[in-house]
């Protein structure tokens, strides 16, 4: 669940905008209240076309999306992110679920979403994820980061810039970030800094997006709702 | 009951009568001596030997029939072919059901229909149904209608037996036939027959949940059965005109069945459509129903409790978790991974362990194995370390199992208060016997750290070759 201690790594935090993306008016607003002062909503929606409308008119930093919609062609979230994008939108994405399914994760992480977390997270651990996204990291949940090492598979490649595998490093923070720890946390013990994490998760984010990874694919399907 | 009539391996000639011997309980000798003098009747016994060296099959061709269908016993026993197993050709076989249901055994004999080859090599339509169909519960209505079918086949066939031979006595009392009137009706009947069984091996097989196997050989039975129709009709017609006059008509029949199909074609996609679209909303239909039922078992009971003890934090949240995580199970339950291992284990564990403290515990599994005396000890050490932590330090626990090529790691960690382990007194035995004792004794190992920022427990166990196997 956590991702972080707020705060971490962004020393004295601006104002971020972002919108609401979800289908319950229940959560949305409860939402809202759960986060911080340092961030300001500006605005909600509730399928996939208001949420397309919303974000080009109000332009956010950050988008709390969530991954299943009504709406559009059906694509739920990732075909938000995927109709922003179209508009050249600078918005960054944060992907929001009560699914634990692989396939979700997978499509709306490949669609362009630079984090994934479970609805059950806390006020300050959205807050603190809000703001890490924000500065353009990535935003990595043990779940995640879970998926992540069962589909590159746990063991490493020399290069760090093979898209396939994760390199040796690379594979030591998902470890960790997998076995609850927080960024700060990570750095502490592998005694490198959180802005050195940050890329490495960062990394691992691109090529989940970009990994044409044949198992990839079929380890997403694999796992599919029957 | 009678042994079946099977043809013997250890027979003079081809084991028939040696196999009739066994059938009917007599010596050999006695029924080798009937064939013998059955062939003096102008050659009765050897078309009779040749007729069952046809029909009957061996043991060898039997069990491998038996082996094909679903059902556990040969059906033929089943149904009336106790006398005669084999005998009865492969269509009639398709109309008995391969159900796995012991009916009682019905002393008639089937005799054989001339028309489909030899049942020993019967890669028939009617056969590849009954094979593929899909065991169902025994039902009365279709067996009575198999009964009745396997009957009419007889009786037809022994109809048109009486038929011929009728016709026959006939034209040698001296009557005058009418060959010309007389032999296109058979041949349109026969087409007809033909067309129409073919309808009723396609309904047939929509009844037996479409099997939709070796549907080639009924395609050439339509074909065979249009083709003598049209060539029934055509001859009728044209018995007494001339050869152009036949192309005529062949023309004229042909442009009328051609505009026939033209006007009947959408309509019968029509049909075709509207039949699988009531078929795929049945499926939604059943599921529907399959939702709701889980549904309002789980998750409106649980709302019902939460709504009663709406005054108690700890229960209602409690009662969520467990809600959530039984959802959880129900809708995302990974498919590709096997239940009952390692990782199952470890979030069983987990959700009792959250059930009885009421603190989340995350279980995050990486690969899985299967539940080994090694395993089931890691388990048991996992689930002493995620007690301790929910005990203790009274905050979320975070489980991560690892299963690698070399070895299956498991990480307890919380972020609680902290504790010194050199603090902990000599007597109590929950880290030292449940954790470092047991993983020591299955070879693996443990260690335990903790300062402010909370504990973790690591576990490790090395897999051996045969581990990885599994």
């Amino acid at each position: 669940m956590d991702t972080g201690d707020a705060g971490t790594g962004v020393a004295e935090p601006a104002t971020v905008s972002v919108v609401i993306v979800d289908d319950h008016g229940i959560f949305r607003s409860g939402l809202r209240a759960a986060l911080g002062p340092a961030i300001r909503v500006l605005g909600e929606a509730a399928t996939v076309e208001e949420a397309e409308a919303v974000i080009a008119e109000v332009q956010p930093d950050v988008v709390l999306l969530d991954v299943h919609l009504p709406g559009g062609s059906g694509g739920g979230g990732a075909e938000v992110i995927h109709r922003c994008v179209r508009h050249g939108t600078s918005a960054r994405f944060l992907a929001l679920s009560v699914s634990d399914s692989a396939e979700d994760v997978v499509a709306v992480i490949r669609a362009g979403a630079r984090g994934y977390v479970t609805k059950t997270i806390s006020g300050p651990e959205i807050t603190d994820a809000v703001q890490r996204i924000a500065s353009g990291d990535a935003v990595f949940s043990p779940r995640l980061a879970g998926f992540v090492l069962d589909a590159f598979g746990t063991s490493s490649v020399a290069v760090d810039d093979e898209l396939d595998r994760l390199s040796a490093r690379e594979l030591e923070v998902m470890r960790l970030i997998a076995r609850g720890y927080s960024y700060k946390e990570t750095a502490k013990e592998l005694f490198i800094s959180v802005k050195t994490i940050e890329t490495h998760v960062s990394a691992v984010l691109r090529k989940l997006q970009l990994s044409s990874r044949h198992e990839l694919t079929r380890w997403a399907t694999e796992r599919r709702l029957l | 009951m009678r042994p079946p009539l099977l043809r013997r391996s250890d027979g003079v000639i081809a084991g028939v009568c040696a196999g009739l011997a066994e059938h009917l309980g007599i010596d050999r000798s006695w029924v080798r001596v009937g064939m013998s003098l059955l062939t003096l009747a102008s050659g009765a016994g050897l078309l009779l030997y040749a007729w069952l060296w046809i029909f009957v099959p061996t043991a060898a061709d039997r069990d491998a029939e038996v082996r094909r269908q679903p059902g556990p016993a040969a059906f033929m026993d089943d149904v009336g072919g106790t006398s005669a197993p084999g005998v009865a050709p492969a269509r009639d076989r398709a109309a008995r059901a391969p159900h796995g249901v012991t009916t009682p055994p019905v002393p008639r004999y089937t005799l054989p229909l001339p028309v489909p080859p030899a049942p020993t090599a019967l890669p028939d339509h009617g056969a590849g149904t009954a094979r593929s169909a899909v065991p169902g519960p025994f039902d009365t209505e279709v067996w009575r209608e198999r009964t009745l079918r396997a009957g009419r086949r007889e009786v037809l066939f022994g109809t048109a037996l009486l038929l011929a031979a009728a016709v026959l006595v006939v034209q040698l009392l001296g009557v005058r036939i009418d060959w010309g009137f007389f032999v296109p009706i058979a041949v349109v009947a026969t087409g007809a027959a033909l067309a129409w069984s073919q309808l009723d091996e396609v309904r047939r097989a929509r009844v037996m949940n479409r099997a939709g196997v070796g549907r080639a050989g009924g395609t050439v039975r339509l074909l065979a059965g249009v083709v003598l129709v049209v060539a029934g009709v055509l001859v009728a017609l044209s018995s007494s005109g001339s050869w152009t006059l036949t192309m005529a008509t062949l023309v004229a029949v042909l442009a009328v069945l051609a505009g026939v199909g033209l006007v009947l074609a959408p309509w019968a996609l029509k049909f075709w459509r509207d039949l699988e679209s009531e078929r795929a909303g049945r499926v939604r239909e059943t599921e529907r129903a399959e939702i709701a039922a889980h549904l309002h078992d789980s998750v409106l009971q649980t709302l019902a409790l939460i709504q009663n003890r709406a005054d108690s934090e700890k229960d209602v949240l409690r009662l969520a978790r467990a809600q959530e995580r039984e959802l959880r199970q129900w809708l995302f339950a990974d498919p590709a991974r096997e239940p009952g291992k390692l990782a199952d284990r470890l979030r069983l564990m987990a959700g009792e362990i959250e059930d009885r403290y009421g603190h989340p515990v995350a279980v995050v599994a990486v690969g899985d194995a299967s539940l080994g005396v090694a395993e089931d000890a890691l388990a048991q050490a996992a689930r002493e370390a995620m007690l301790n932590a929910a005990k203790h330090a009274g905050v979320a626990v975070s489980v991560y199992l690892e299963v690698g090529p070399e070895t299956v790691e498991v990480f307890v960690r919380d972020r609680g208060a902290g504790f010194d382990p050199a603090a902990v007194p000599a007597d109590r035995a929950g880290i030292r016997e449940s954790i470092h004792s047991r993983m020591a004794r299955h070879g693996g190992t443990s260690e335990l750290r903790s300062d402010g920022d909370g504990t973790e427990v690591r576990l490790r166990l090395p897999r051996t070759a045969e581990d990885r196997e599994t």
